[in-house]
């Protein structure tokens, strides 16, 4: 309970809890200083995914945020375009490299973040919340299984820096 | 870092390459570096007058119509990757690193940074005080001057695309363009800012190419010479007609 509760005051100070009565999501701190979050899956391509019944929210994750450096531009596609799990769907562009954003599922697009044509920045100040970057109707949400937890995603950051 | 173990960078020698012939290249590099049928590899070349835009197509930074630019004798090309317009030209050294991220163990910022890094460590061999630049500002300057953009793309962890260096272009071309997007700054190349005489461009180009390999700790450098690349770029032009 107390784990919780620290965790909770935590995520708010790192403003990264949602709104509404959900509680705070509990997260980890990798020994890289990135924030891996519960309750999400990640691929090894660094996006985030959420599940939530009919709607899979996507966005890329504090440690992709944190390697690319402030971000200026985002190159979402339009809503109806259909992904496929791995397959790039957009790109986001920092200050000195554009690189391909993959999606984690297989699915059409219902919904982009219009907020990010304009603050792409968005992505580097809040990931996980308010930088999301669509919204998926899953084709095929056994793909989920195929992704990685988070516990197993932080070992992935930290294998990724151990060279 | 794994103690002992070689790691090659390959680098390939090109010559004067068309910029839509580099391109195609490059995206074939990239295919076969995902697909592991090469191994990390830096082609090194230079273009004829090219201005080239990024991917967001900031066209109210070309200051002449396009034909007008055809008519300075320039190609015009809109690419994906990052950055702002820039040009291209004879006697300005140009490196693609076909990279995979993963392999170096670097996110995108700290790659472009280890490229600004090999500029600036190649401009101090002739005595030049170059600097990366400030915040939102992209490539090498000298003073308020500029001497080396950057322009990536990243796929997959896979990059393409790099650095543009200016040993002595004509800076002429500049003028019809706002560099990178930001306007009232300068131009400028080694030669201007060397006091020394500088070596043929091809030292130049190697001492780059070396100090890629440092920055990204290759234990070697295997350098492919223009017979043996030409094949390459030819096959990659054939077959995009």
């Amino acid at each position: 309970m107390a784990l919780r509760l620290w965790a909770s005051s935590a995520a708010n100070a790192l403003k990264i809890s949602s709104s509404g009565a959900r509680a705070a999501p509990a997260y980890s701190i990798s020994r890289y200083f990135s924030t891996v979050l519960d309750g999400l899956k990640y691929s090894s391509s660094h996006e985030w995914v959420k599940h939530d019944g009919s709607v899979a929210t996507v966005g890329i994750t504090d440690h992709a945020q944190d390697s690319l450096g402030e971000l200026v531009y985002v190159e979402l596609p339009n809503v109806g375009t259909q992904v496929s799990q791995g397959e790039a769907f957009g790109n986001v562009e920092s200050v000195k490299a554009t690189s391909d954003v993959n999606s984690p599922i297989s699915g059409e697009i219902v919904e982009v973040n219009a907020a990010l044509k304009d603050t792409a920045v968005l992505i580097n100040k809040s990931p996980y919340d308010d930088g999301w970057m669509i919204k998926v109707k899953p084709s095929n949400p056994s793909e989920l299984d195929a992704l990685l937890d988070s516990d197993k995603y932080t070992k992935h950051c930290e294998e990724e820096h151990a060279h | 870092m794994s103690g002992g173990a070689r790691r090659v960078l390959e680098a390939w020698k090109l010559g004067l390459v068309r910029y839509g012939d580099a391109l195609r290249l490059q995206e074939r590099l990239v295919a076969d570096r995902r697909a592991s049928r090469v191994s990390d590899l830096v082609l090194s070349l230079q273009h004829p007058p090219t201005y080239t835009l990024g991917k967001r197509r900031t066209d109210h930074n070309l200051l002449l119509p396009e034909v007008e630019l055809r008519g300075l004798g320039a190609e015009i090309h809109r690419t994906e990757r990052g950055g702002d317009v820039t040009f291209h030209g004879p006697r300005q050294a140009v490196l693609y690193p076909i990279l995979s991220l993963r392999t170096i163990g670097l996110g995108a910022r700290r790659y472009v940074e280890g490229l600004e890094s090999a500029m600036i460590e190649v401009a101090a061999l002739y005595g030049v005080k170059a600097r990366p630049g400030a915040a939102g500002e992209t490539g090498v300057w000298v003073g308020d001057r500029k001497i080396g953009a950057i322009g990536v793309r990243i796929s997959s962890g896979f990059t393409c695309h790099g650095l543009a260096f200016n040993i002595d272009p004509d800076l002429g071309y500049f003028k019809h363009i706002v560099p990178c997007g930001i306007a009232d700054k300068e131009v400028t190349s080694l030669r201007r800012e060397a006091a020394v005489e500088l070596p043929p461009d091809e030292a130049i180009h190697d001492q780059l190419v070396q100090s890629l390999a440092r920055t990204f700790f290759f234990s070697d450098v295997e350098v492919k010479d223009e017979s043996e690349c030409a094949d390459m770029v030819c096959l990659s032009a054939a077959t995009q007609s």
